[in-house]
């Protein structure tokens, strides 16, 4: 029961075109790039092109790509905002792909959250009332609604607003008001598309520290798009990589960084400093043998930068220890600085 | 769909453009060589035609007849609101009245509003036409309800279903182009004489910018924020009323602005049906007994209702500050206050008119000024007419003769006028513009014959090739069906006759509105002095501009002209100065930059910068003046809207539906033409 994963994406494909549909039944078997260009042949758009994986419960799922790549498209049609040609979307264990229109509103008032890139705000309602409209919709009285926002809304810093118009606040304050919105409605699935692209950078590194400390305390399932490898690399527990509709690489920020998988995914990590993403864990060697006489004090959630840093001056094997001081492993300084070495070429 | 760039390949390597006007030119040679042998290319031989009209007639009288017990019991449930209306309004005191259009306007737009509609019922009270005005607006009151419910539903439809989306915005043109009096007359047949002719006419009037503005304020709703609705578990009907109609009030809005304005045009043109005091009837009773002044003060009161109504919603629209509702109230109050004085004194009733002397004395001196200019106003007129209207409707060949000109057009002359034109079109197309010289010959050949004895096949063959230009191949079997049915339908020579004085008035208002839009662009000073004219002008109902060209110069077709003129003129200001105005800065820079001149940075990128907006007034100017020319058959023109206006007072349903169909088949094909070339010019600047 525990291992079920929180939500379960098997192939999906998003056509667009006319009798889309009908088009991919008659193209589909066989790997995705031949369905997508007997698809392409006939004027139609595959955004999406199997998409396939699962998210943990819990888990803060990034999907990476750059425009054009297919993710909005993609949690879209998760979200059932767009009806998917093919495939299969489970979230909790329920074929949501099969739900009737009318469970569709029950998911959405009560199980599933959404915040938009350009916020997506009603223009005509004010900042509590703009939180409160999933419970509004979902019949609940003025007055229970309202008491029940109020302290959702202190929590993303906008108490004393409540009863401001969105025109009337920066683009920061509105997004706060699109992820208080997406929370009213006590939601365990949360879908995020690109909500901090729109803002500025310093607002934008503000509110994503902001929206680690709500994550925190929530312990919702996250799927979060994003085109910015440094904002998936620093929220992420795992992070999808798409290209052209597809899925190219699946891994922990680590993995991305440290091994990608082909030349697009190395484009990425080529202009992050490794360092300060992969972890001492990654390249520790489960042995003991040849530790030397120095304990710098390594622990294997340590960043790569700051356990070189420690053994700078060493030349042997040095031991990684957990927070209690029970051996783990060891790590040669050699590897460590070979590891940091950004490729060139 | 097929434009110009999809045309690439022609026979004999010409280029389209040149194609079109050779085989037009060619088609009207052969025709005029032909004249003698075969006089049936110019008047369309009447054993040819089948009687079209008599045939809608049967087919709608059958129609309405079926629907009329319906129709009856529903003219019948109609009456009841408008009754209470008309009571309600004319019943209730006056001074009650203005202190609520006072109120409203405060609650609105603050003091400056409040001020509008205090100081424009107070001028409709003493004109002496309080009655009158208030039988109108009754009718608007009801009226206005029923065309945004039914203007509502439309929209709605069209956005909820896709499939009819299309078909809807069809209706809705016609619903639009159709000329006004032309759906009178089978309301006339379905309702009988009476008042509910003109609600329900206004009702179908003003129900399409209603619908096209909740059309296009729905569609206009960020795409994020329906999808907010959406994940916030909305249903359908929760996501339209609690997320997507609030999020598009201000474009409902100017939906509700022009809906209003359209009810009031349109109520005030329905007076000609009569049967109802209200106070369009008054202006056309005091027109036909040549009270002008009279007619004149009761245009102004119109005038006045429209502007208030006009400013007032258009503030709807926009974002409002709130006004202190305690004051809002104050002034109702104050209203009834007045009224329980009033009453107390004992003078309850609304005070006669203290503009009656004026007015006949604007009739006296009218009358005097009339007497003692009357021969430079008749030479104005006449000349317009010999040496302007007349050439262009029958030709130089007709209307060249010793009584008027001083001399009698012979043949040779035409021979003559040939020769020269071809000389001048062989030099044109020696220096390389060979396009020019086909047009000058084709405008030589019509001057020479006259619109109204164009040879059909010409038309046809003309219009066609215009059609193929603008919209590609379909387009132009489209307009040759439709100007076909025309011409086997007997209508022939009275929409040739329409299509003469609307294009004498639209080149005219093409040369004069350009102009003035071109002094705009350039001087301020002349904007600040033209805008608030234009903006009156358009807030006019059609119907008012009659009354000034009838003081000066009677009934008549320069009359008309005028009248279409005054009203047509409008959009070819505004569209020219707003396009030239436009010109992105840069552009600006860059030419200043590169040494051009004003005048040379006027001529080389403001314009050619500016054609589509220009085209799109011209576009504007056209529909105009077809709408004004059915108006203006009530004070004598020739043609269609003449046809259209004695159907109506014979209630000859065929005639009134076939001719205003005619006209509607103008309309649409100058709209698409000029709509074409607009759109190829904007592809051709990279703006589409």
């Amino acid at each position: 029961m525990t291992d079920r994963p929180a939500i379960s994406v098997e192939n999906l494909w998003q056509v667009f075109g006319a009798n889309a549909a009908s088009a991919y039944d008659e193209a589909s078997g066989g790997p995705p790039e031949e369905i997508a260009a007997k698809l392409k042949a006939q004027g139609l758009i595959p955004a999406v092109r199997g998409v396939t994986f699962d998210v943990a419960p819990g888990e803060l799922f990034v999907v990476m790509g750059l425009s054009g790549s297919g993710k909005s498209t993609l949690i879209r049609g998760i979200s059932r905002l767009v009806e998917p040609t093919a495939g299969r979307v489970e979230i909790e264990g329920e074929d949501v792909l099969a739900a009737t229109p009318k469970r569709m509103i029950e998911l959405r008032r009560s199980k599933i959250g959404m915040v938009f890139q350009h916020f997506g705000l009603f223009p005509h309602m004010s900042v509590i009332d703009n939180v409160a409209f999933p419970l509004k919709v979902g019949r609940m009285s003025r007055k229970e609604r309202h008491d029940k926002v109020r302290p959702i809304i202190e929590t993303v810093g906008l108490a004393g607003r409540e009863d401001a118009y969105p025109r009337e606040l920066s683009g920061g304050q509105k997004q706060r008001v699109g992820i208080a919105r997406s929370l009213a409605g006590d939601c365990s699935v949360w879908f995020l598309d690109e909500p901090f692209s729109a803002l500025d950078p310093l607002i934008r590194r503000q509110l994503q520290d902001e929206f680690l400390e709500i994550r925190k305390r929530l312990n919702t399932t996250i799927v979060f798009i994003t085109h910015d490898i440094a904002e998936a690399l620093k929220l992420a527990d795992r992070i999808a990589i798409m290209r052209d509709g597809q899925v190219v690489q699946i891994g922990t920020p680590t993995e991305i960084v440290l091994n990608p998988v082909d030349d697009y995914v190395r484009e990425f990590a080529r202009d992050v400093a490794r360092g300060r993403h992969a972890k001492v864990g990654s390249i520790m060697q489960g042995g003991t043998e040849g530790i030397g006489p120095d304990d710098p004090g390594l622990s294997p959630d340590m960043t790569l930068e700051d356990a070189l840093a420690s053994c700078m001056k060493l030349y042997e094997p040095v031991p990684v220890r957990d927070a209690s001081g029970t051996l783990l492993g060891a790590v040669h300084p050699k590897d460590l600085a070979k590891a940091l070495q950004v490729e060139q070429g | 769909m097929t434009t110009l760039d999809a045309v690439d390949s022609t026979p004999w390597g010409l280029s389209p453009k040149l194609l079109a006007a050779v085989v037009a030119l060619l088609t009207g040679a052969i025709c005029l060589l032909l004249q003698p042998y075969a006089p049936w290319l110019f008047a369309f031989p009447a054993g040819w035609t089948v009687p079209a009209t008599e045939w809608v007639g049967t087919t709608l009288e059958v129609v309405l007849n079926a629907i009329k017990p319906t129709m009856r019991l529903f003219s019948a449930a109609i009456a009841y609101p408008m009754e209470w209306a008309n009571i309600a309004l004319a019943g209730t005191p006056w001074p009650v009245v203005i202190g609520t259009v006072t109120a409203i306007g405060w609650h609105l737009g603050g003091w400056r509003m409040g001020l509008l509609g205090f100081v424009g019922f107070l001028f409709v009270l003493l004109s002496g036409y309080w009655e009158e005005s208030m039988n109108t607006l009754s009718l608007v009151v009801v009226s206005v309800p029923l065309a945004m419910i039914l203007g509502g539903l439309i929209g709605l439809l069209a956005n909820e279903i896709p499939r009819l989306r299309a078909a809807l915005l069809v209706a809705l043109d016609a619903m639009q182009t159709i000329p006004t009096f032309a759906y009178l007359t089978p309301l006339l047949l379905l309702f009988g004489f009476g008042p509910v002719v003109g609600l329900v006419a206004s009702a179908i009037y003003a129900a399409p910018p209603m619908a096209r503005n909740v059309i296009l304020g729905l569609e206009r709703v960020e795409p994020e924020v329906k999808e907010a609705g959406v994940m916030s578990g909305a249903t359908r009907f929760q996501q339209l009323f609690l997320v997507e109609i609030p999020a598009a009030s201000r474009q409902i809005m100017v939906g509700v602005n022009q809906c209003l304005m359209a009810a009031l045009s349109m109520v005030i043109i329905a007076a000609v049906i009569g049967g109802f005091d209200d106070i369009g009837w008054e202006v056309l009773l005091t027109m036909r007994k040549a009270q002008f002044g009279q007619a004149f003060l009761a245009g102004l009161v119109i005038v006045t209702f429209a502007i208030v109504i006009d400013r007032m919603s258009a503030r709807l629209a926009l974002e409002r500050k709130r006004f202190d509702a305690r004051i809002s109230w104050g002034l109702f109050a104050a209203g009834v206050a007045g009224a329980i004085l009033l009453w107390l004194t004992g003078v309850s009733a609304p005070p006669e008119g203290i503009f009656g002397g004026v007015a006949d004395s604007v009739d006296t001196a009218l009358g005097d000024f009339t007497a003692a200019n009357g021969a430079s106003l008749d030479s104005v007129k006449n000349n317009a007419m010999f040496y302007g209207l007349l050439p262009l409707r029958i030709g130089l060949d007709e209307a060249v003769l010793p009584f008027t000109w001083g001399f009698q057009w012979t043949s040779s002359m035409s021979l003559w006028l040939f020769v020269a034109a071809g000389l001048g079109g062989a030099l044109l197309a020696l220096t390389g513009r060979p396009v020019a010289g086909a047009l000058l010959l084709i405008a030589v050949g019509i001057l020479e014959t006259g619109i109204a004895n164009l040879p059909w096949p010409f038309v046809l063959v003309g219009a066609a090739a215009l059609a193929w230009l603008a919209q590609g191949p379909r387009f132009a079997l489209v307009v040759t069906a439709l100007l076909a049915t025309i011409l086997i339908s007997g209508l022939w020579e009275r929409a040739l006759l329409s299509l003469y004085l609307s294009g004498a008035a639209v080149a005219a208002c093409a040369v004069v509105g350009g102009a003035l839009g071109l002094l705009a662009a350039i001087s301020p000073m002349a904007w600040r002095v033209l805008r608030p004219i234009c903006d009156m002008l358009q807030t006019i109902p059609l119907f008012v501009f009659l009354i000034p060209v009838l003081m000066f110069f009677q009934i008549g077709e320069f009359s008309a002209f005028l009248a279409i003129c005054a009203y047509a003129i409008v959009p070819m200001i505004r569209y020219t100065q707003a396009g030239i105005v436009s010109t992105p800065p840069e552009l600006l820079e860059a030419a200043t930059a590169s040494g051009a001149s004003q005048t040379q940075t006027l001529l080389d990128v403001r314009l050619p910068y500016a054609t589509p907006v220009i085209l799109l007034g011209l576009n504007q100017t056209i529909l105009y003046a077809f709408a004004m020319l059915v108006i203006a058959a009530l004070i004598g023109t020739t043609g269609l809207g003449q046809s259209i206006y004695l159907a109506l007072g014979q209630a000859d349903v065929g005639l009134g539906v076939s001719a205003g169909a005619a006209m509607a088949i103008l309309a649409f094909i100058a709209d698409r033409l000029v709509q074409g070339f607009a759109e190829e010019r904007r592809k051709a600047l990279g703006l589409a």
